[in-house]
């Protein structure tokens, strides 16, 4: 009994002394990264404002590149990036190099370091053009003069909306019905009628495809072509209408949950 | 053999394994959150999940090291060693039922708490919830015919059932590994997250680190809490004879455990490894962002179970006659684990005032932020492990005398290998300060290697040497004092802590997402808590485990008051 309290006693103050060391470290709660407002009508000089703002927040980019460190960090200092970036890569202007370094960063690496930065667009930093250009803004300022604007047109196609990246957590309530519908299937598949439009009436086609074939349909339409209708047009539609960079993964599975439900009975 | 009732409670406890998935079916629906009273659903699911692992990696431990000493015992033909493993054995019982009941709990809440993101892991990786239950199935029946088995069967049929049920309890670690490491590391999916190839996303960056690092933690954590039974039962013999056997018992527990624990950095490299080469994003989150201050409580965590495996190693040799002539040494392993401990444990940059900032010309202090990067705590630590690691040869040789004719070249060869192996780790350290960062980071693998190199190299020679080693005198069992046994408890609980840390930051490091850098965690928990939170945390849970330990350890007793009967 006097060991079994020893014990006790034993492993609560082991366990206080380490709670107690927790309390020596220095107390921070992190919080999501807040999304900057970039207005569509920013001067260049609020451009390098807001980019630093997302330089140091969103964009994560403080935590592997130093400014003005004595110390070789992880990926290079950026102290002075503004004047070296039209010399950086040949053929690319400061513009097109900052630009190539956030959404292409494995294409060029500078000497000394290895690849590994995650591309600026892509989850889980997943910056707007918009924000980007304040970014190459702010990063211009770096020892040279800005010049970008809002308007300056990068050769990248737009970066993929923060919703798409976070769909499953999204908040979209539409059913898939409405979904169809307000994604323009529509236009092209009689949903409620066995006519054929530019597409095949989709009636019926939970029971002619599985919810795996219907998923296929719409992510690859050109991988199974139903009889009498051009390969290629399903998909130079969706690419045109950009649905794949706008639909959600529960979007998506609203429409095919939908799709599988139709068994041609009205 | 008849079919026993005892096997009804754990085998309806893994039945309660697919009660969730069928349950899940009716509540699933659009809600992305609910809240937990009280503490909240974040603290809810912490705990409970913490808990689980600290039990499964028990379960999954003990059978490993129960093997093989039921092996030691069946080609020695010692009846200790197999009476030990038995002892062993019988802690799994109980906590197997436990394991399985806090696994149902935990999927019960994620899938009440956290349905969006439940139904999302269901639906990205539900087809290998079959194999896990199956195999759920199949661990309970080798562990129970393992363990009601034990003297009935013939030894090899009962020692193909131990082989079974370690095979099947590592399919089910690396099956749940694949979950959690998909969180962390996702692969195989969509850029809007859908599967695309389910053995990419099991098979992705994590993995296997995590596999490994759990495999050789589990073994450690396991050990140590055996060693802490061994301990408790010491504490309450009554006899020469049963504080003898239980001295033996916490010391094969505390050496399964150091061990397995020298290895363990060398695979937490690995994992961290991969983490940066999965995304240099979550590696500076982890090394050098919001946790980079919670690898300083890890140092000190590391650096008392350090110092307490050698304490323990050095009070040992109290008891073994013969030893007394290393006892000169311990002051220097003592002096070169304190410094290691502390260069390991000093932060590159200080909690300071303004003021003291000022003089120190920023929060960098001017010599001791020299000790504060990775080359000077990589060589910390492979100095360390070489430190314990001697400790260990020393208690290892205490009553052992080489009669070989080499013997003298032979001390002479390893004394080279360690004095080569310092010299080479402590170059490498220094030549880190002067090179960029690409080859810097590099630097730890040949550190490593060499420290590798030198713990099997003298280990061959040594068992070489002392194969028909002449005994100097007794190793006097049961002649060990209290404080001795403390030290078995202080490690156990420090394994537990560490592993609560561990499993934090493992968990933390996404931050704000749930899957990282596809599904966002939109809950009011979405922020990361400061550290001082999480040790209180972690302590509680420490406590709450150790209270159901203390049941566990109790039942045992009951058991062996049966079998004293």
């Amino acid at each position: 009994m006097r060991h079994s309290l020893g014990i006790v006693l034993f492993t609560v103050l082991v366990t206080a002394f380490y709670a107690f060391v927790g309390q020596l470290v220095p107390q921070k709660e992190t919080y999501p990264p807040q999304s900057t407002e970039v207005g569509e009508n920013l001067t260049t000089s609020e451009m390098v404002d807001v980019g630093r703002e997302i330089f140091e927040g969103k964009g994560t980019c403080i935590g592997c590149h130093t400014i003005g460190s004595s110390e070789a960090g992880r990926f290079p200092d950026l102290a002075g990036i503004g004047a070296r970036s039209s010399s950086s890569k040949e053929g690319l202007s400061d513009v097109e190099y900052l630009a190539e370094s956030m959404y292409e960063p494995d294409k060029f690496i500078v000497d000394g370091f290895n690849p590994g930065m995650p591309p600026a667009d892509k989850p889980p930093i997943s910056l707007n053009q918009q924000e980007v250009l304040t970014v190459i803004a702010y990063l211009q300022s770096l020892g040279g003069q800005p010049t970008i604007t809002m308007q300056t047109k990068l050769k990248y196609a737009a970066a993929i909306p923060e919703d798409v990246a976070t769909n499953v957590a999204s908040s979209e309530e539409m059913g898939g019905e409405a979904l169809l519908t307000a994604q323009g299937c529509a236009a092209c598949h009689h949903l409620t009628e066995p006519d054929r439009l530019v597409g095949p009436s989709l009636f019926d086609v939970g029971k002619r495809l599985t919810r795996g074939e219907i998923y296929e349909s719409i992510m690859d339409p050109d991988a199974t072509i139903a009889e009498g209708y051009p390969p290629g047009l399903m998909s130079a539609t969706m690419n045109g209408t950009r649905f794949y960079e706008k639909v959600t993964l529960k979007q998506l599975e609203s429409m095919v949950n939908h799709l599988a439900s139709l068994d041609g009975r009205k | 053999m008849k079919f026993d009732r005892r096997y009804w409670f754990p085998l309806a406890l893994v039945a309660c394994l697919f009660i969730p998935v069928l349950v899940h079916a009716q509540i699933a629906d659009e809600t992305a959150y609910r809240a937990f009273p009280v503490i909240g659903s974040r603290v809810a699911v912490w705990a409970v999940a913490e808990l689980h692992l600290m039990f499964a990696a028990f379960v999954l431990a003990v059978p490993v090291f129960v093997l093989i000493i039921e092996y030691i015992g069946y080609k020695t033909d010692d009846r200790r060693y197999d009476q030990l493993a038995y002892e062993f054995t019988r802690l799994l019982s109980v906590a197997f039922s436990l394991t399985a009941a806090l696994g149902a709990l935990l999927t019960f809440m994620l899938m009440v708490l956290y349905p969006k993101f439940t139904n999302y892991l269901i639906s990205t990786f539900g087809w290998t919830f079959f194999p896990y239950a199956l195999l759920f199935f199949a661990e309970a029946a080798f562990l129970y015919s393992y363990y009601y088995g034990w003297g009935k069967f013939p030894p090899r049929v009962h020692l193909a059932l131990g082989v079974g049920l370690n095979l099947v309890g590592t399919a089910i670690l690396f099956i749940a590994d694949a979950w959690v490491t998909f969180m962390m590391s996702p692969s195989g999916i969509s850029d809007s997250g859908e599967l695309v190839n389910l053995w990419d996303a099991v098979y992705n960056f994590t993995w296997m680190p995590i596999n490994i690092h759990r495999l050789i933690a589990n073994i450690s954590f396991g050990g140590s809490i055996a060693a802490a039974y061994g301990a408790y039962k010491f504490l309450g013999a009554t006899t020469d004879e049963e504080r003898a056997h239980y001295d033996w018992m916490g010391y094969i527990g505390s050496f399964i455990a150091i061990c397995a624990f020298l290895p363990l950095p060398f695979a937490g490299y690995w994992l961290a490894n991969e983490i940066y080469a999965y995304s240099q994003n979550l590696g500076m989150t982890l090394m050098g962002g919001a946790f980079s201050w919670l690898f300083i409580i890890q140092a000190i965590l590391i650096g008392m179970l350090f110092l307490a495996a050698n304490y323990y190693l050095w009070i040992g040799m109290e008891r073994i006659e013969g030893a007394q002539r290393f006892r000169r040494l311990i002051k220097y392993l003592l002096i070169s684990v304190t410094i290691c401990v502390l260069v390991w444990a000093i932060p590159h940059s200080l909690v300071a005032t303004v003021e003291e900032a000022r003089k120190m010309g920023g929060a960098h202090h001017p010599l001791l932020s020299v000790l504060g990067v990775m080359s000077a705590k990589n060589t910390a630590v492979n100095i360390l492990i070489l430190t314990t690691y001697i400790s260990f040869l020393l208690y290892r040789r205490g009553n052992k005398e080489a009669t070989v004719t080499w013997a003298k070249t032979g001390n002479l060869v390893q004394f080279l290998i360690f004095a080569v192996t310092v010299a080479f780790v402590v170059f490498l350290g220094i030549y880190g300060y002067f090179v960029e960062a690409k080859v810097r980071i590099g630097l730890s693998i040949p550190q490593v290697l060499s420290v590798l190199f030198a713990m099997v190299s003298v280990t061959v020679i040594d068992l070489m040497m002392f194969k028909k080693a002449r005994e100097r005198g007794t190793i006097r069992w049961g002649k060990m004092p209290v404080r001795a046994q403390y030290t078995l408890f202080f490690i156990a609980i420090s394994f537990t802590w560490l592993m609560g840390l561990m499993g934090y930051v493992r968990s933390g490091l996404r931050q704000h997402w749930h899957v990282y850098g596809v599904m966002r965690d939109t809950s009011v928990d979405a922020f990361t808590p400061t550290l001082g939170y999480a040790s209180y945390v972690i302590s509680i849970i420490v406590l709450i485990f150790f209270s159901f330990i203390a049941f566990v350890f109790w039942l045992a007793g009951l058991s062996d008051s049966k079998v004293g009967k």
